[in-house]
């Protein structure tokens, strides 16, 4: 059963909609990322399920409350949600163990409690001998710490989190990641996670939710998303694909160009213009012209070549000027200008019809 | 495992969401300060004696000689301020910010320490030391030379001694802004000139001084508008010299008998220059942009001045010495001797003036009661309501905020005599009748005083992530007891600063004080302004000498204390 419910949910400032039309339910304990570029309204959203922003159109359900709807928005501190923000956001001014403390405070809890409560989560974030210190005392990844004990403290029904581990150098963002996740299946609190990279959607989140110009692309597990991109948008965005333009044939093929391509899945226009997506990886490169009568082969000629160590990366122009771009291993190295073939396997051709 | 929902949700109060019912009722109080005043004033200076409606106010600022001339002075006076603190600020700026010369950090300290003096004691210092008869300079040039006691060197009681006078007070504006934008200047933006062949000169003259020009401008404009609106100066140095300028003419009409709509007459035009003034402040400054970027924050090239050394040490020691020392210098002796024109010696030295403004002068008691308890409600009550138009307008809380952002910057443009014209014909009506109280003299200050701590707390207010303030929400924060347990405490030395601010600026008030004020609610400024006519320049000299030391007395208790803000904080992040 869903938990949190957005329904028909839009936020416009003037003509622009920041969110627009956006539905989605998120069942109790799952971990769901709101994944896409800036500007796509994945923070908007994030802000309305908070109580920071209020909506122009559609509601918020939590439980079965309305907690958004135009006009008539519940408080933030009355949602019994916790967030995390991109900024950290702890107050300069309290200590460690002040700043943990606060929402217990605020919850009137007797003292021995409180600091019974902010011990036992300073332990589990490793920040135990660092309770004294203010937050301009700690590194980048001590005060992300912090904020996570201190969302964590109060319990929440549902935890928010903006961006949290942008501000943090390549390897600390690694290891957090799967602090997070960690964290998330010890206490299963319902949450919902934004950020611009798909890695880290990818290795935290049970359900990714990819948000374009305020709508939302597809939803769906990271398996999904990634092997099953439902349009161009979502292909491109999620590990990188080929798209190529095309139009529907009969069956199962598309003619992308004067190129017959056929394709293993995906959902086909009833005719018309239909694109053809492919993975890098998933393209073979050859030297020597395929059999006749094999499909899916494509002649073209190399542009560019560039050894990457673990392997080679190459752009392949085809004859009618489209560009491909593929990986090979590091030891085979075709150089700039020589005609190639290429082979994209169907099974690995997905039909977009948007 | 299950969710554990075992923590109870935060007590629910404060339920009421008060911003809404706060804005509307700053909004109408705001309204009221800034509008009633020119409501009245623009409907005044359109009525004649007998109440009908008239042009004829309007029409004398152009036909009487008596009106349009003060005008015409008061541009004159003005533009020569503005030339001449350009003058004398731009080459010391350079010197502090850009070359070798020794001290530069104290002569920086002594120019902001002449921002602290009250213009009017400024003039009464050189009244000191440059009038023709008694003046210090001429007493001192008169038996160097043996001459005849009618010979003088210099005047203070004309024209060029007005613009002097008020130049010494006027050019801090130009210094502080042309040495800010000297040091913003990317040093590898003159590092490319040199790398090009431009030498030292040539840098200076094609980069350099092209891209501080616009701060230059602007402080040029702010000297330009602070010489058209003040009141003391002119009043001190220009009446004895038998002229007036439009400040002193306004007030003048106030004497008896009474023309309050000429007077209002008068103080359109004023009202009308000075909102142009800033408006082409505004633009000069918002073009500045360029001045900032580009090229990284190194450090800014500094000069070796070489054989030039000797002239710049003679122009900036010469330039404190007429600014700042000799008139401290010049109050600090007349505080001490008897008569302005005995040299102070042990035998000289007395406490006279000290025992009379204190214990003899019956004036002074009520004078400084007054000038305190306004100073501290001015300051305690602008600092609170800057406070709460700055979070709504910078937190957006309230649809339309931005609207009194607008009405608390409002007053900038009202120069101190026109709201005071206003203020009288507001309230001095029978139905609300507040002249003669010190009300009339409060809500002058608040006005005065509102848009400089609006300015000062809305950038600190922006200095704090609002992410601070939404993290104590989402915790269960209501917006009250955010405000009382983050923002307030991430605040608090800047809403010290402001209030330290507000106060000194309030006792040393006199433009608007001017023509406000009875004889039940003297000021001290007023005072001041009262002992000068009768020449009473010993006991004045105490009392501009009290008014500075409570000043900068202020600014150190309040930045010592670590109650009030003292202490250090961890830096925001």
């Amino acid at each position: 059963m869903s938990y949190v419910e957005l329904t028909r949910l839009s936020k416009k400032y003037g003509t622009f909609a920041a969110v627009n039309d956006v539905n989605l339910a998120i069942a109790k304990g799952l971990l769901v990322c709101l994944l896409g570029p800036s500007g796509c309204g994945k923070t908007t959203t994030l802000r309305l399920i908070a109580g920071f922003v209020e909506p122009s159109e559609g509601e918020i359900r939590v439980g079965g409350r309305t907690i958004s709807s135009p006009g008539r928005s519940e408080p933030p501190e009355r949602r019994n949600m916790s967030m995390i923000f991109q900024s950290y956001a702890l107050w300069p001014h309290m200590t460690v163990f002040e700043n943990v403390a606060y929402g217990l405070r605020l919850r009137k809890l007797p003292r021995e409690e409180i600091a019974r409560r902010v011990e036992s989560i300073l332990d589990v974030a490793k920040l135990k001998p660092l309770a004294d210190r203010y937050p301009g005392e700690l590194s980048g990844g001590q005060q992300q710490r912090v904020s996570l004990a201190r969302a964590l403290v109060v319990e929440p029904e549902t935890l928010l989190l903006d961006e949290p581990l942008s501000n943090l150098d390549a390897n600390l963002r690694e290891e957090m990641r799967f602090e997070i996740r960690r964290l998330h299946d010890q206490y299963r609190y319902t949450t919902v996670y934004v950020t611009h990279d798909q890695s880290e959607a990818m290795t935290t989140a049970d359900l990714i939710v990819v948000m374009n110009q305020g709508r939302i692309e597809q939803a769906g597990s990271p398996e999904d998303i990634y092997k099953r991109p439902r349009s161009e948008f979502v292909a491109k965005f999620i590990g990188g694909a080929n798209v190529l333009k095309g139009e529907r044939l009969p069956g199962d093929a598309v003619d992308v160009g004067g190129v017959v391509l056929r394709c293993g899945s995906g959902d086909f226009a009833a005719q018309g213009p239909t694109s053809v997506a492919i993975r890098h990886h998933d393209i073979n490169l050859a030297t020597t012209a395929p059999a006749l009568g094999e499909t899916n082969w494509v002649p073209g000629t190399v542009t560019r070549q560039v050894y990457l160590g673990s392997h080679r990366d190459y752009l392949v122009t085809l004859s009618n000027g489209e560009a491909i771009r593929t990986v090979t291993p590091a030891d085979i190295a075709v150089p700039q200008g020589q005609p190639v073939w290429l082979h994209l396997p169907p099974e690995h051709c997905r039909a977009l019809a948007h | 495992m299950n969710v554990s929902i075992s923590l109870p949700m935060p007590a629910r109060h404060g339920r009421i969401d008060l911003s809404r019912p706060i804005f509307v009722v700053l909004v109408l109080a705001l309204g009221l300060l800034v509008v009633l005043p020119l409501f009245w004033l623009a409907y005044y200076s359109l009525l004649d004696q007998n109440g009908q409606f008239t042009l004829a106010n309007f029409s004398a600022l152009v036909t009487d000689p008596t009106l349009r001339r003060p005008f015409l002075t008061a541009l004159g006076m003005a533009l020569g301020v503005g030339v001449l603190s350009c003058v004398i600020a731009t080459p010391l700026a350079w010197l502090v910010a850009r070359s070798d010369l020794p001290g530069r950090t104290a002569i920086r300290a002594l120019v902001t320490a002449s921002f602290v003096t009250p213009p009017f004691l400024g003039a009464i210092a050189w009244e000191i030391l440059a009038a023709p008869n008694s003046g210090l300079i001429n007493v001192a040039y008169r038996s160097l030379l043996g001459l005849e006691p009618y010979e003088y060197l210099v005047d203070i009681y004309t024209f060029e001694g007005l613009v002097f006078a008020i130049a010494c007070y006027t050019f801090p504006y130009v210094f502080t802004l042309v040495v800010n934008a000297l040091e913003r200047v990317p040093s590898d933006l003159e590092d490319a000139s040199s790398m090009l062949g431009g030498r030292l000169s040539t840098t200076l003259r094609r980069v350099t001084i092209p891209l501080v020009l616009p701060a230059i401008l602007a402080g040029t404009m702010i000297a330009i508008l602070q010489a058209l609106t003040m009141f003391g100066s002119p009043a001190i140095l220009a009446l004895p010299a038998g002229f007036h300028v439009i400040t002193t003419k306004i007030w003048s009409l106030f004497q008896y008998p009474p023309k309050p709509g000429l007077a209002a007459a008068a103080a359109l035009p004023l009202l009308i220059v000075t909102i142009m003034l800033l408006w082409g402040q505004a633009r000069i400054l918002g073009r500045r942009g360029y001045t900032t970027l580009g090229g990284k924050s190194s450090d800014p090239r500094i000069a070796k001045l070489g054989r030039w050394r000797w002239l710049a040490i003679a122009f900036v020691v010469s330039v404190l010495l007429l600014t700042v020392l000799l008139p401290y210098a010049a109050l600090l002796k007349t505080a001490l001797t008897r008569t302005v024109a005995e040299p102070l010696t042990w035998s000289s030295f007395t406490l006279h003036h000290v025992n009379f403004v204190f214990f003899e002068f019956s004036a002074t008691k009520l004078a400084l009661r007054n000038t305190f308890l306004l100073g501290f409600l001015t300051a305690t009550i602008g600092t609170a309501i800057a406070l709460v138009i700055a979070y709504l307008v910078t937190r957006r809380s309230v649809p339309g905020s931005q609207l009194l952002g607008y009405l608390a910057t409002a007053p900038v443009a009202i120069p101190g005599i026109v709201l005071g014209v206003g203020l009288f014909l507001s309230y001095s009506n029978p139905s609300l009748m507040l002249y003669g109280t010190l009300w009339i003299l409060l809500i002058a200050f608040l006005t005065i005083e509102m848009p400089a701590g609006y300015q000062q707390l809305s950038s600190a207010f922006k200095s704090v992530h609002p992410e601070l303030e939404e993290a104590s929400r989402i915790l269960g924060g209501t917006r009250m007891t955010t405000l009382r347990l983050i923002t307030a405490p991430l605040l608090r030395s800047n809403v010290v600063a402001t209030w330290c601010f507000v106060f000194i600026g309030t006792i040393r008030e006199l433009s608007a004080t001017i023509l406000l004020t009875t004889a039940e609610t003297k000021l001290v400024s007023v005072i001041i302004y009262d002992l000068n006519e009768s020449g009473d320049l010993g006991a004045i000299s105490v009392l501009g000498i009290m008014l500075l030391v409570i000043s900068f007395a202020v600014v150190i208790i309040a930045n010592r204390l670590p109650v009030l803000g003292g202490q250090r904080l961890p830096a925001a992040r």
